[in-house]
């Protein structure tokens, strides 16, 4: 399972903040996310979902390979 | 070859833009300013241009945006209550540094107002009508000839600078017919915006070049950007750092105001011996000069000075004139807008008096001259 951050479209809205069930997301002091709680991420995909500004790429490990 | 003919403002503005390499038009029509949109409607797919009619102003805002993005010359059309919906467009414009021309032919407001009445109440709102802080160009032609010349230098600033140039009309200026030379195509100088000359892997989007002025590809040549009206860094990108917010700000400003000096176009007549001066731009600036005329047969020094560049004000300017004369005028047909600006450079040196005009009518030489008069006699 990874969780990926492309940081530089990121403009600080808070959504994925918000939405995010687990806590493990958060804005730096520029206004810009990070990954606080990498652990704490199950994957669920919805900082992928809501971001308005496409910063996330959320892969979930399956019998199959990697599903993104 | 120069061509002899008999042609509205409105016309001169289409066929200007269509010389000058326009070849996107976007907006919805609104009198006084429909002609614009109905001449480029026919001429510009004959040259392999777009004519599109959007549903409303901020639509056609958009479309012009998009345009010139993709490396069209890009033009629109609109009078005041379509200029007020156009505002935050023209804001993301002036951000974004997208080169475009947006066209108020001015009618008489607030609101609907009187659709063909002229009045020149939209100046302070080419300067201030979007939010935020930022550098503006806005030019004023006062014939119909000048409207041909002046849209053409609108386009070349606004691809030269990489920012919205705003062309603000009198509705009489639009409507009205005159017999004008055109120069020689060949003799027109264009301006094509500066592409970027490094490869596209370390190109960066609002990198400024010396001038304060980053080039410009088109989406398609190949450089990859992104375009936001939030504050970014070079990349195009939003940023959260203080540093790098006012950097850009202070450019947007900087990039005109460095240039201040070929951007500032005016003309001044009789101002040699000028004991007293008129500031006036567009259609009052001919009543005013009327007036002058009749003015100096009576023996009064009485000069003009016409500001074909609105903004950024022409400081340097007004304040010569200050130093020179004990009186300026400033007939505006509106509630008394630029005259606040040729105060606040005049600061005292000289006294200035507003003349303002509301009713929907144009000024008669003889209103400008009463004021004269009536000024000389206080004076004794």
């Amino acid at each position: 399972m990874t969780l990926e951050v492309n940081k530089i479209w990121c403009k600080g809205c808070y959504i994925c903040v918000h939405f995010c069930p687990h806590q493990v997301l958060d804005l730096d002091e520029m206004g810009k996310v990070y990954i606080k709680n990498a652990k704490q991420c199950t994957a669920c995909g919805l900082c992928e979902l809501r971001c308005p500004d496409f910063c996330f790429t959320v892969s979930k490990e399956t019998q199959g390979g990697t599903e993104k | 070859m120069s061509r002899t003919v008999f042609m509205q403002g409105n016309q001169a503005c289409a066929e200007a833009a269509i010389v000058a390499g326009v070849r996107f038009f976007a907006g919805y029509p609104i009198t006084p300013s429909t002609e614009i949109a109905e001449i480029l409607a026919r001429r510009l797919p004959q040259i392999g241009g777009k004519f599109i009619q959007m549903e409303d102003e901020i639509a056609g805002m958009g479309a012009i945006c998009g345009a010139s993005l993709a490396g069209v010359k890009a033009l629109t059309a609109t009078s005041g209550p379509g200029f007020s919906l156009k505002q935050e467009l023209i804001g993301y414009a002036s951000m974004t540094e997208i080169p475009m021309v947006i066209v108020n032919v001015q009618r008489l407001g607030p609101s609907t107002g009187k659709p063909t009445a002229p009045a020149q109440g939209d100046v302070m709102q080419a300067r201030w009508g979007s939010h935020g802080d930022r550098g503006v160009i806005a030019l004023y032609p006062s014939t119909v000839r000048e409207t041909f010349d002046i849209t053409i230098q609108a386009i070349n600033f606004s691809e030269k600078f990489r920012t919205p140039v705003i062309l603000l009309l009198d509705e009489v200026i639009g409507h009205m017919r005159e017999k004008i030379v055109l120069p020689a195509v060949e003799s027109i100088k264009l301006v094509e915006r500066k592409k970027p000359t490094v490869p596209p892997d370390e190109f960066l989007a609002y990198k400024p070049d010396e001038d304060g002025i980053p080039p410009m590809p088109a989406f398609g040549d190949g450089y990859r950007f992104h375009v936001t009206g939030l504050a970014h860094d070079e990349t195009g990108f939003p940023s959260g750092s203080a540093e790098i917010t006012n950097a850009l700000i202070q450019r947007l400003h900087t990039k005109i105001e460095n240039h201040k000096e070929e951007i500032t176009l005016y003309q001044e007549y009789f101002m040699e011996d000028a004991e007293m001066a008129i500031v006036a731009y567009g259609v009052t600036y001919r009543s005013a000069i009327a007036a002058v005329k009749q003015a100096r047969k009576k023996g009064l020094k009485v000069g003009i000075v016409k500001l074909i560049t609105i903004w950024p004000f022409a400081d340097e300017v007004i304040n010569k004139i200050a130093k020179q004369v004990k009186v300026v005028f400033v007939p505006e047909m509106n509630y008394g807008q630029l005259v606040n600006e040729v105060e606040r450079v005049a600061a005292g040196q000289a006294k200035v008096i507003s003349l303002p005009k509301v009713d929907g009518n144009l000024f008669t030489p003889q209103e400008i001259l009463s004021a004269l008069e009536e000024e000389v006699n206080r004076r004794g």
